[in-house]
């Protein structure tokens, strides 16, 4: 506790700042802040701003205007169905890609480790990685009928093979001079593999979690709206059967918000913490 | 007593030998050299010293309580700062972390690496500083033996003399003996009591010399009159003159660090 109180207090003494170069720091720290997130305010000003002059030239009734489009948005939030609509497909993609990893993971250490399951999987995990989704959507719908199974699977079968040769390539692709190394200090497999390894694995496969992620939310609006159960996909379906752009819209951008919160609430994190020293930056 | 004890070790990778009933014992307390030309297995046997490979015939006693491995290139976690490192071994037996890192430091000074460069991660730092902490790191354990796998190759020839010297001086000052894996003569007469000659082709020890005096206590003129008298006049050394790179087939003139680590 004495410890932890100490090294707050060197941290904030380093952060001390002479009220004569406060202004100062202020300004750059400020030049910084702009710098890093300014090129992306850019981006989506001219994003909105082409989405504008699209409803200009077509019309609200073919592509709704930004500011009709947030109006849906609040419409759909201020209900608890809305909510549920969300949670709902949120849900059902953390439900497929917790399978797919367990799967699609495991699998891939094994194989990544077993020469002989490596070929055996091959070619398994290029043809479901061939598959097109809209065919699980189509065979789940026979399989389970249009149902939360069906989707849950579909999602799930779509992401596990891409989960599963991420694995095994990050596997192969790890340093093993530094299993190496811990050998030679006494380190058994279990300590080589959990502290050295899996350290190394886990920084390879952080950027295929976000493909999976996007990917899975995609396959999930897609088996959604052609099962037409529930979530934004179904809403989507509905909006789309009674000509509704604006409602359909907005489950569109709903469902990017959706994505992109999971993706820097939880996946980004995630990314940064186990791979942030291949970028060469301090964890 | 500590001492290493390799008894006919034979070793093969893919069905291909590299080291043939090789037999080689430390004194306690003495750097016995190993030198060879490339591909004649120095590497494996290092690897075999250390326990990373288990030879497939022959005997290894460790007559030691712990040894500590300083590895050509460093092979540093890229993750864990400098301090991280040095600690992790200390780590790995289940120390404590705060005892580990107070370890850790002690093992830094040893090696002259200030405690701001702790905090630096592996790219941050130089060729010469990252030699520092791995031979930190292999300090850290408190071992009664260390081997040395060619840990300065890849420094500039100033570099390798001062690592060479900090070598000579830990050796004096711990009285640790060990294994060094060089294939520079002038390396190996620097820093060792003994220097043992690998056959080319790993069919064992064909003979060793003895420079005169103790490491540290050699003149440079000395090293250099020994080295040069020894490679023009003795047979023994005339695979580490006359390397052939192209009559090393494929397999043996592998990278020692790759996968198959067959050298």
């Amino acid at each position: 506790m004495r410890a932890g109180l100490k090294a707050l207090g060197a941290r904030a003494d380093r952060l001390r700042v002479p009220p004569e170069e406060l202004v100062e720091t202020g300004l750059v720290l400020l030049g910084r802040w702009l710098w890093r997130v300014g090129p992306g305010i850019i981006g989506v000003a001219l994003f909105l701003g082409l989405w504008q002059l699209g409803n200009r030239a077509y019309g609200s009734f073919i592509l709704p205007s930004p500011l009709e489009t947030g109006r849906a948005i609040l419409g759909v939030l201020s209900s608890p169905e809305g909510w549920g609509l969300i949670a709902g497909t949120v849900a059902r993609v953390g439900l497929a890609l917790g399978f797919a990893a367990l799967i699609g993971v495991g699998l891939g250490l094994a194989s990544g480790y077993a020469r002989l399951l490596r070929g055996i999987l091959a070619p398994v995990s290029t043809i479901l990685l061939g598959m097109p989704a809209t065919a699980w959507v189509i065979l789940t719908m026979i399989w389970f009928g249009p149902s939360h199974a069906s989707i849950v699977f579909t999602i799930a079968m779509v992401t596990t093979p891409l989960l599963y040769i991420g694995t095994v390539d990050a596997v192969l692709t790890r340093d093993r001079r530094l299993e190496d190394m811990a050998a030679a200090f006494g380190a058994g497999p279990w300590r080589r593999f959990s502290n050295v390894a899996l350290r190394q694995i886990l920084a390879t496969l952080a950027p295929v979690t976000g493909i999976t992620l996007a990917l899975g939310f995609k396959v999930a609006i897609m088996a959604e709206l052609v099962a037409n159960v529930a979530g934004l996909g179904g809403a989507l379906a509905t909006a789309r059967a009674h000509m509704d752009i604006d409602r359909g819209l907005a489950y569109v951008a709903m469902t990017v918000a959706a994505l992109l919160s999971v993706e820097y609430g939880l996946i980004r994190p995630f990314q940064r913490r186990v791979g942030q020293w291949k970028r060469g930056g301090l964890i | 007593m500590s001492k290493l004890v390799l008894v006919t070790v034979t070793h093969a990778f893919d069905g291909r030998t590299v080291l043939r009933d090789v037999s080689l014992v430390t004194q306690p307390g003495e750097m016995v050299a190993l030198v060879g030309p490339s591909g004649s297995g120095k590497s494996t046997l290092a690897a075999i010293a250390a326990g990373i490979l288990r030879p497939q015939s022959g005997r290894v006693m460790r007559l030691y309580q712990r040894h500590g491995m300083v590895f050509q290139q460093s092979r540093l976690l890229p993750w864990e700062t400098a301090r991280g490192n040095i600690a992790f071994p200390l780590l790995m037996d289940g120390m404590n972390k705060a005892e580990a890192t107070a370890r850790a430091e002690e093992a830094a000074l040893a090696v002259a690496l200030l405690p701001s460069d702790l905090d630096k991660m592996p790219d941050q730092l130089s060729g010469g500083m990252q030699a520092r902490v791995a031979i930190a790191r292999a300090l850290a354990v408190k071992p009664d033996f260390l081997i040395f796998d060619e840990p300065f190759a890849a420094l500039d020839p100033a570099l390798r003399r001062r690592m060479q010297d900090l070598v000579i001086d830990l050796s004096a000052r711990y009285g640790f003996g060990g294994l060094f894996i060089t294939h520079d003569l002038s390396e190996a007469a620097r820093v060792a009591d003994r220097i043992a000659v690998l056959d080319r082709k790993g069919d064992g020890i064909i003979g060793a010399l003895t420079p005169e005096g103790t490491p540290g206590a050699r003149r440079e003129a000395d090293i250099f009159a020994f080295v040069q008298r020894e490679m023009t006049g003795n047979p023994l050394l005339a695979d580490l003159v006359n390397v052939d790179e192209r009559a090393l087939d494929y397999d043996c003139a592998c990278d020692t660090l790759g996968p198959r680590r067959c050298c």
